[in-house]
């Protein structure tokens, strides 16, 4: 049985995600202690900062759950109160629905984001280093894995940004294609702008200008990027150079206005200039967007695409969530087709034994044949015991992936007296 | 198999492929993905080569590339085109213009199987080496500004999309402004002086047979016009600095205007290049 017990963003608090946390990470030998529970088989640990949960593959159900339950509550030093209200667990199917949920970044904030893929891999390869998966936890992985690649190719959950930061960076590779080479010109010192130039950037724009009120304020923003800073009284001069302007002061006029625009336009050769005002109120004249080759977008504009690309990601969603299904019935088959190995395992040795025994008596007999001759007779006797045995096996197979094991197993069991 | 029983396999395979490639871009614009223009730049590649292919078994079964028929002659004009595009995209990412200009190669091809096998393109007293250079280096020229124009209409769908703060599925789809505004540029750098040496060779080559230099055709008139054009457009873009959005209007109204003055010369006037 696969079970799955933790901590989310939607369940807990952050001051209790904390305590689980360091209670987790301050456990020293976390996997040893976990595999010393009765009944855990396998199991994984995934602690990121909006969860904190343990994955097992356990034999007996209650008691082995209750354990589980209780190592995590006492890691977090939570009460019981708290234990009961925050902690969740699933079993078998639910289970595996909610790992392969998480890691095609469905249970997660920002939906479709792409971190929480790498930081289950990384959760998969420390639990792999101590050796702590077997059969069951390494294939559910596996699965998990396939799924959110598959959610991330066949839907568009992660292609369009949630951000307005990477909104703007989305609208700058839209004007410009490559960013390389592009000039960026901070007007303000705010953090909105800080994190946008960063992502711009991040993203291949190479200079950037800081232009501020105060000059001290620029020169910080413009060493921490290795920029230029200067004083606002250069701004004309400077928008001449920029090809990404982001504006995020809290001048009560404009700063940047459409005649300025206009007038330096032709020293800049009308090449293409976006213009993102992140500034309430605004610090750029909203005439400038008529101006040819001038691209200007204001915070709601910003936001107006970053809801946009939210209401398209729910949707996509809706297509993730039929593909999570659909490798949750992949992995169920495979996992009851697993209950069905043990008897398979002992119908063959039975047929083994049976066959060894019947040549045995037979030896003596089959001493008037040659080698060769034994040889064939072997191969002939094997041949037949291997094809009565593969129907019943393929039965056997196909029955425990569609019905469930509990009969036919049982079935096959007593037709060849298996448990003697 | 003889070459031209040859020839014409491979002229139906080019012309097959280029149905498809034209299907694929025009679905890749309908059902908004880049894969699918992808596939059909790959399609269009296989069918610039088949057609390279198929040109030259049409100059080796010819006596000559002056007396080339009149199909491998349109045939030549949808490889220019598609041969420029392919060109194109090691330059800029551009997948989408296909959907645009794959549709003139098509129209080449189909101009091309309209006509007869075997029919010789030029009139028996025009059969020379430059009328065919004229020819080539004039359709190049045409085809590139054909190409700078396509380029413009898909900035002008870009622009209208970024200024009405529309993220749309169709603007993720079409190439970036700058790429577009580039291919535009390249494509007059290149075009201008292919089409001057072409109308030269035009011109020297009818003082030759005419002995009488220029004479007033329409056609004549109409790639003059179009060249004085093109060199007006090139010279507000290197020394004005026309770029973008008008350069992209610009380029876009001369070829409508230049399309539909060239249907009107075609259809209503008798001229000495009525043989194209």
């Amino acid at each position: 049985m696969i079970v799955l017990l933790g901590v989310n963003h939607k369940t807990a608090p952050l001051a209790v995600r904390e305590k689980i946390f360091s209670g987790c990470e301050e456990e020293k030998d976390l996997f040893s202690r976990l595999l010393s529970l009765k009944g855990v088989q396998e199991v994984l640990h995934i602690s990121t900062c909006n969860r904190i949960e343990i994955i097992a593959s356990i034999e007996g159900k209650e008691e082995t759950v209750r354990s589980l339950f209780d190592f995590l509550a006492q890691n977090g030093n939570l009460t019981q109160e708290e234990a009961e209200k925050c902690l969740y667990n699933y079993c078998d199917k639910e289970a595996v629905r909610h790992i392969f949920r998480v890691a095609s970044s469905l249970d997660s904030l920002v939906m479709g984001e792409t971190q929480i893929l790498g930081q289950v891999k990384d959760a998969y390869r420390r639990a792999l280093e101590r050796n702590a998966t077997g059969t069951v936890l390494n294939r559910l992985m596996h699965r998990a894995f396939r799924t959110a690649k598959r959610v991330r190719s066949e839907t568009a959950i992660a292609v369009n940004p949630v951000s307005v930061s990477f909104a703007a960076v989305e609208l700058a590779k839209k004007i410009f294609g490559t960013l390389t080479g592009r000039k960026i010109l901070l007007i303000g010192a705010g953090e909105m702008a800080e994190l946008t130039g960063t992502h711009l950037i991040s993203s291949g724009a190479e200079d950037i200008i800081v232009a501020n009120r105060s000059p001290s304020h620029a020169a910080q923003l413009a060493e921490k990027f290795h920029g230029e800073a200067v004083s606002l009284d250069a701004l004309g001069e400077k928008l001449i150079e920029a090809d990404i302007v982001i504006s995020s002061t809290d001048a009560p006029d404009y700063i940047v206005t459409a005649d300025l625009i206009r007038k330096i336009h032709h020293q800049r050769k009308n090449r293409l200039l976006f213009l993102i005002d992140i500034a309430v109120p605004r610090d750029i004249d909203p005439a400038a967007d008529s101006i040819d080759n001038v691209y200007l977008y204001n915070i709601d504009n910003l936001q107006d695409i970053v809801d946009e690309n939210m209401n398209i990601r729910k949707k996509e969603a809706l297509k993730a969530e039929a593909i999570v299904e659909e490798e949750i019935m992949r992995y169920t088959n495979w996992l009851k087709e697993l209950e069905a190995v043990p008897t398979i395992v002992s119908l063959r040795s039975k047929a083994e034994e049976i066959t060894q025994a019947e040549m045995k008596k037979a030896s003596n007999w089959m001493q008037k044949f040659d080698q060769e001759e034994q040889e064939k007779i072997k191969v002939l006797v094997n041949s037949i015991v291997n094809k009565i045995l593969h129907t019943p096996v393929s039965v056997l197979k196909e029955e425990c992936s569609e019905v469930g094991s509990t009969d036919i197993v049982a079935t096959v069991r007593q037709i060849f007296r298996l448990d003697e | 198999m003889s070459l031209i029983s040859l020839g014409l396999i491979l002229f139906k395979i080019v012309f097959a492929l280029c149905t498809l490639s034209v299907a694929g871009y025009l679905l890749s614009l309908l059902v908004k993905r880049v894969m699918l223009a992808k596939i059909s730049t790959w399609i269009l590649a296989i069918a610039f080569v088949f057609l390279t292919v198929y040109l030259l078994l049409a100059v080796i079964s010819s006596t000559g590339f002056h007396n080339l028929g009149s199909r491998a002659f349109f045939s030549f004009c949808a490889l220019s085109a598609s041969g420029v595009y392919l060109a194109l995209q090691f330059k800029t990412k551009t997948r989408l213009l296909g959907a645009f200009i794959s549709p003139f190669i098509l129209f080449f091809m189909i101009a091309a199987a309209g006509q007869e096998t075997g029919k010789s393109l030029l009139p028996e007293g025009l059969r020379n080496w430059l009328t065919m250079a004229h020819l080539t280096l004039t359709i190049v020229g045409e085809v590139l500004f054909v190409l700078a124009s396509c380029a413009g209409a898909m900035f002008i769908i870009q622009n209208g999309l970024l200024k009405h703060k529309k993220l749309s599925s169709m603007s993720r789809l079409l190439p970036s402004l700058s790429d577009l505004d580039k291919i535009n540029h390249i494509c007059l750098l290149w075009g201008f002086p292919i089409l001057t040496v072409g109308i030269i060779a035009g011109a020297v080559s009818a003082g030759f047979t005419w002995e009488r230099g220029w004479p007033a055709d329409p056609k004549i008139i109409w790639t003059v016009s179009a060249w004085i054009i093109y060199g007006f457009l090139l010279h507000q873009r290197l020394a004005i600095g026309w770029k973008g959005f008008r350069m992209a209007v610009v380029s876009c109204a001369v070829f409508i205007l230049f399309l539909l003055s060239y249907i009107g010369v075609r259809f209503c006037f008798t001229t000495l290049h009525d043989f194209i």
